[in-house]
């Protein structure tokens, strides 16, 4: 082995002696039953995975009345009221904003930052370690600090985006009249988040085969055409799982709002969760707040189907 | 390595000590660069952390400053040993909020609620998770490959649109603010991530080694818990951890499903800077105390840890 790959783990060091071909083998001969191994999880899963799809589509067709404090069928009211919502689909143009964004971003940055590691700095074990950190802070944590960091009196952040003269008093990041407020709540989760593209895409870096590279060298690619080139289309399927998985993830985006801005000022950074929320707990409007559910369900559905098929995701 | 040295045109010893002097140049720029990646990335949470133990003037210094201060402990003598704000000297802390609306800045009990629900589900998770996984990756199953992937597909269920309905179920059984209600909710988030993460592991052990068993006369049971567990125990201290990690940092549900008798850390984070607008100091030691036990899990596993956020995908 010209490369032995240290992530790669050699199986057979600890394995007792290999049992001879001949002897008869159990597996599959007779049909196990396997349902009393799976019956648990498949349980548990469609409690929560069925019963919340059932409950939402009921409850669409009913609101909750404040005057009679009881909850009323209502036909197709609240269904109606969506497709005259101006804030609903004001809420999903910031999440497809929000959620484009940030996945553009995490994904170069983390690119760069693979490439820079996998290129043989000393020490890459270590920085690889410090890259882990912030992914493993909690979302409403690491919301609180940059809600700090970002304060227009004293956050250091702000601080220094003034004095650069990228931000002004009268716009900062963080408050104001929110010109800035999408790149306020985008900050924790790129700085969250860019680390999930760093490991996924270095550990693909590392598991590829050298021989294409070096046959690059010697018919005289320089390094930026074999990056483009060779390792890029090599790194193909893990840059498709790796988007997809954080895709599905930003559909969901909810803390950073929560904390950082209650979707303000005004609707501007209101996702769609967030939107949701407020009609289901703060404006208790039950039905309509189903509705929403719902939407964010298709949503993510459809988005995440057209993405494995669009890219031929194999899993 | 010698076979590409070999192609390239003989070269002068000063011309080759200069290539020499270029590339050790070039790594020490690299090498530079990622350590400034690295750091860069660190910065908020040091930033945090130091934050804990500085006075309230120092927190909203302009410049911010990093070093320089005189450290108090006042901070995490409230949050962590139950003391009694009043009694500090408030031109040193500026600590004076007592706490309202039934949060007060005493953590223990939000730590302990989250270690408790997290242990658990962890717990319960591996009790479920790992036979669904043994059973998936080695029975012969009709339609194994559609299982895997309504499991998946569970995972991606956005919490908002189950929130609501397990918000209604949850206040029929009594389970809001309940231990065994957050235990079960975690518990079932996070099987989809156990059970697939599991399955690629045990998909690494040879199947021969269960056949051996079975023909020896050992059940498939007895082959399962006696036998290959044993080949797995990485994988399962990797799922553990994760799990943990997720039960651990997460916020949404644990806001719709608890109203105060029992506070997991996220939610305690997000009262405070709701109620009390400039308590940094307390936020700051409450975060860093609630960051350091996740960190020191996750950089024990983080070799597993890609596949992890993968769910066994790319390994």
């Amino acid at each position: 082995m010209e490369n032995p790959d240290s992530s790669a783990e050699q199986f057979p060091t600890i394995l007792p002696p290999p049992v001879a071909g001949s002897l008869p083998t159990r597996t599959g001969v007779a049909r196990e039953r396997a349902w009393p191994w799976l019956l648990p999880m498949v349980f548990l899963l469609l409690a929560i995975g069925i019963y919340p799809l059932i409950f939402n589509i009921w409850n669409s067709f009913r609101e909750f009345n404040p005057m009679k404090g009881r909850v009323e069928p209502v036909g197709l009211e609240n269904w109606q009221r969506l497709f005259t919502d101006p804030r609903a689909f004001d809420s999903i143009k910031t999440t497809f904003i929000y959620v484009l964004s940030a996945l553009i971003i995490e994904f170069i940055l983390g690119l760069a930052i693979a490439a820079l590691l996998n290129s043989g700095p000393w020490g890459s074990g270590l920085w690889q370690s410090m890259l882990i950190l912030p992914m493993v802070v909690p979302p409403t944590v690491a919301a609180v600090m940059f809600k700090v960091l970002e304060n227009p009196d004293y956050g250091p952040l702000s601080y220094y985006l003034m004095k650069m003269g990228i931000t002004s008093m009268q716009e900062p990041l963080l408050g104001g009249n929110g010109k800035y407020a999408m790149q306020a709540v985008l900050i924790p989760d790129i700085w969250q988040w860019t680390p999930f593209f760093i490991l996924i895409l270095l550990a693909g870096m590392k598991a590829l085969p050298t021989e294409p590279l070096e046959a690059a060298k010697v018919d005289g690619a320089n390094a930026w055409q074999s990056f483009f080139g060779v390792t890029l289309p090599m790194l193909r399927p893990m840059i498709a799982v790796a988007v997809l998985f954080r895709l599905v993830d930003l559909i969901k985006v909810f803390d950073y709002i929560y904390v950082l801005t209650s979707g303000g000022p005004g609707t501007k950074t209101e996702v769609l969760s967030y939107y949701d929320y407020q009609r289901n707990f703060a404006t208790i409007e039950w039905g309509y707040g189903s509705v929403l559910g719902l939407v964010i369900l298709v949503i993510a559905i459809v988005v995440a189907n057209v993405y494995v098929k669009v890219f031929k995701v194999q899993w | 390595m010698s076979a590409t040295a070999a192609q390239l045109p003989v070269q002068t010893q000063a011309s080759r000590s200069s290539r020499v002097r270029k590339q050790r140049m070039w790594q020490i720029g690299r090498t530079l660069l990622a350590a400034a990646v690295a750091l860069f990335f660190m910065l908020p949470i040091i930033w945090w952390a130091l934050a804990s133990i500085k006075p309230m003037q120092e927190i909203i210094a302009a410049p911010p400053k990093l070093w320089g201060f005189d450290p108090t402990m006042n901070w995490y003598r409230v949050v962590l040993f139950n003391a009694d704000p009043d009694t500090f000297n408030l031109e040193q802390t500026g600590a004076v909020g007592r706490g309202s609306g039934g949060a007060t800045f005493y953590s223990i009990p939000y730590l302990k609620a989250s270690f408790i629900i997290g242990l658990c589900s962890t717990f319960f998770v591996l009790l479920v998770a790992t036979p669904a996984a043994y059973a998936l990756s080695r029975f012969r199953l009709a339609r194994r490959k559609d299982l895997a992937f309504w499991v998946l597909s569970q995972r991606m269920m956005p919490p908002i649109v189950v929130a609501f309905p397990l918000f209604f179920m949850y206040r029929k059984f009594h389970l809001i603010d309940t231990y065994p209600g957050m235990i079960l909710i975690y518990t079932v988030i996070n099987l989809p991530l156990a059970v697939l993460l599991l399955m690629s592991f045990f998909d690494e052990v040879p199947p021969d080694i269960d056949d051996a068993a079975l023909v020896d006369g050992a059940s498939r049971w007895e082959a399962f818990h006696q036998i290959i567990i044993h080949y797995v125990g990485g994988g399962l201290a990797a799922t553990a951890v994760l799990t943990f990690i997720f039960c651990w940092n997460e916020f949404l549900l644990a806001l719709v499903l608890t109203t105060g008798k029992i506070r997991t850390v996220p939610v305690a984070s997000s009262t405070f800077t709701t109620a009390f607008a400039t308590e940094w100091g307390y936020l700051a030691a409450l975060g860093t105390a609630s960051m350091v036990p996740i960190f020191i899990f996750i950089l024990l596993v983080q070799r597993h840890l890609v596949r992890g956020l993968t769910l066994g995908a790319v390994k």
